[in-house]
């Protein structure tokens, strides 16, 4: 595109110029400019700086004009298309939509993760600041808190039925709390040595798995507390580690920019999912539901791929969300549209949504099928770190490092 | 022996143990936090991190501010041979010390920023170094503000051909042509204020961001019609 300039801005262009030239020390160039472009006489002090200045500032104008027109692109639609009403809400299509229906404050730090109860209307977060909060998701009430960890605490989890809950922490402890009466630590077990970035319980609720900054994954015995198994690749810190449905597989991410798919019995690495460019944050299994929108993903024009699964989604600081096939390991889908790292991810139960956290404060909720941002929900004051949805009840919940958990209804 | 380029621990003046116990805080933040940029330096750093600005610009690109009032070079300079940039692999790091020793001249205070620079440069041979200039102080015009020019004149000078390593001038427009400094700008006429760090540290705001996203493809800027 060919920029015109008024006599008046090329004046002004030609003494910035001169200004950039005479207050670098370029003075033969200033020299030899000054006689080209007929200037004279003493520089204006307005001039002082003018050149660096509009450099900086176009890149600052433009950064916020696209804030904007995203921002003004999502009213629009939500004007236009509306959302349906509560009556019309059906449970595969619903997402959430602002405002919150409750901000809940009451943690002193950084809040690193949120779960819904599996069973009753409760949610647990968990926090920096070493403790573990429960909550009524419905009223928006505080139930109580659970204290134990002596540093942040990392990850938490339920079991199936939701009897008992385990926690892990950078204190290097695991610990079990039980859900059913108490709401006690009913065992404490260590064995990691380092940080213990994340837990999660095997789908029959005998085993519990565990992903550490020491760069191994450890399988615990729920009933005697003993490590059974160590799984060792990664080179790196892991991140985050998840059970498959059946429980033969293990998914893990970590530093090290891998995603590594484990046998959970041999301990064997069967696969290493590499095509992330940075830190892989999370990943989650998509539920069965989501075998169409992801083949439909994976296919193109029309065409529908064939691919069995299991399916698996990853989360990076690289900004991009990867749906992988867990048989063949190969990446099916990026979605890219995040400004920041990547820290959270869920499935919407009905398979055909990703919803997603982000560092750039919002959550977002993916069409799978057609690999877009369905819609973008400005969630917090700082980075959105973790988000879970309910299974069954039109729910979402999220955490941050502002410090608050919030919860969205969807329609 | 130059005092400002020997590390030494600040003095517990006031025997509460606050110095030291901030510092181990930095250690445990350095080893958990993977941030891209790490501020470290004195009072001047350490205000910064409780403005808006530092919310709204900084904390987005994954900062941590290892910063301590009243720190001086040789402090900031013990705290790093003491481990707060060993467990860290930031891409910029910026450091704001030195107008807190009083009692040395502008050639010792700049020797002790230089060594800082030095110590930094082993650690992490490639990333940025960002130095803001020193800020002026006092409500009238001093010998402490003096040195401060001379001393950010000084360190120009000496950095300028150096690899990787930005001095950046944040001390305009602080001084009205009175020659005095506004309280709304330094309500102690030494540290900055919200409104200040805002006009202080956009400069600073704007390199960041260009060092962070040196390398990611480039985005076109043309306004759309």
């Amino acid at each position: 595109m060919k920029m015109v300039l008024s006599q008046r801005q090329r004046e002004e262009l030609n003494k910035a110029i001169a200004d950039y030239l005479g207050s670098n020390g370029y003075t033969d160039a200033l020299e030899a400019f000054k006689k080209e472009a007929e200037m004279s006489g003493e520089m204006d002090r307005k001039f002082g700086g003018l050149l660096e200045k509009k450099w900086t500032s176009v890149i600052r104008l433009q950064k916020k004009v696209m804030e904007l027109e995203s921002k003004l692109a999502e009213a629009q639609k939500e004007f236009i298309e509306g959302a349906p009403t509560r009556a019309k809400r059906t449970p595969a299509e619903w997402i959430p939509r602002p405002p919150e229906k409750f901000c809940l404050t009451g943690h002193r730090a950084t809040i690193t993760k949120v779960i819904f109860h599996p069973v009753f209307s409760l949610m647990v977060s968990s926090s920096e600041d070493a403790t573990i909060k429960v909550w009524e998701f419905e009223s928006g009430e505080y139930e109580r808190t659970l204290k134990g960890h002596t540093d942040s605490v990392q990850d938490i989890a339920f079991d199936q039925h939701g009897k008992l809950l385990v926690s892990c922490s950078a204190d290097m402890s695991i610990k079990l709390w039980d859900f059913n009466q108490t709401f006690e630590c009913v065992k404490t077990m260590h064995g990691h040595d380092h940080n213990v970035s994340s837990v999660a319980f095997s789908p029959s609720g005998d085993i519990v798995y565990s992903a550490s900054r020491d760069k191994t994954i450890k399988a615990w015995e729920v009933a005697t507390g003993y490590c059974i198994k160590t799984y060792k690749g990664h080179r790196e810190w892991v991140r985050m580690v998840r059970v498959s449905a059946d429980g033969s597989l293990l998914a893990s991410c970590s530093n090290d920019q891998t995603v590594r798919i484990w046998n959970a019995d041999t301990n064997e690495c069967k696969m290493e999912l590499r095509e992330h460019e940075h830190v892989v944050e999370c990943v989650a299994w998509a539920p069965e539901a989501a075998a169409a929108a992801v083949n439909e993903a994976a296919g193109g024009d029309n065409r529908r791929a064939n691919h069995v699964g299991p399916f698996l989604a990853s989360g990076s600081r690289d900004k991009s969300v990867k749906i992988w096939d867990v048989s063949t390991g190969q990446c099916l889908a990026t979605l890219a549209g995040h400004d920041n790292w990547v820290r959270g991810l869920a499935w919407h139960p009905g398979g055909r949504y990703l919803l997603t956290a982000s560092d750039d404060k919002t959550l977002r909720v993916w069409d799978v099928a057609h690999t877009r941002c369905l819609k973008t929900l400005y969630a917090h004051h700082h980075f959105a770190t973790s988000l879970d949805f309910h299974r069954s009840l039109p729910y979402v919940i999220s955490g941050s490092v502002d410090q608050t958990v919030k919860v969205w209804e969807c329609r | 022996m130059n005092p400002c380029s020997v590390p030494a621990p600040q003095q517990d003046s006031e025997g509460d143990g606050r110095w030291n116990s901030i510092h181990n805080r930095f250690l445990s933040d350095a080893k958990g936090k993977d941030a891209d940029v790490i501020f470290i330096g004195d009072s001047i750093l350490q205000a910064l991190e409780h403005t808006e600005v530092w919310n709204q610009w900084f904390a987005p690109l994954h900062c941590l501010n290892f910063s301590i009032h009243k720190d001086q070079t040789q402090n900031v300079l013990w705290r790093i041979k003491n481990g707060e940039l060993d467990h860290v692999d930031p891409k910029v790091i910026v450091v704001h010390v030195g107008t807190n020793n009083v009692d040395y001249t502008p050639e010792q205070v700049c020797e002790g920023i230089l060594e800082i620079i030095t110590t930094i440069r082993e650690k992490h041979p490639s990333a940025y170094i960002v130095l803001p200039s020193l800020l002026p102080r006092g409500q009238h015009p001093n010998a402490l503000r003096e040195k401060n020019s001379k001393i950010n004149q000084l360190l120009r000078e000496k950095v300028l051909n150096m690899n990787k390593v930005e001095m950046v001038s944040i001390d305009k427009g602080f001084i009205q042509t009175d020659g005095t400094i506004s309280h709304h700008d330094m309500h102690d006429y030494l540290t900055p204020t919200n409104a200040a760090c805002r006009k202080a540290f956009e400069p600073i705001y704007d390199l960041l961001q260009q060092l962070l996203s040196e390398g990611e493809p480039e985005k076109d800027l043309t306004p759309s019609e």
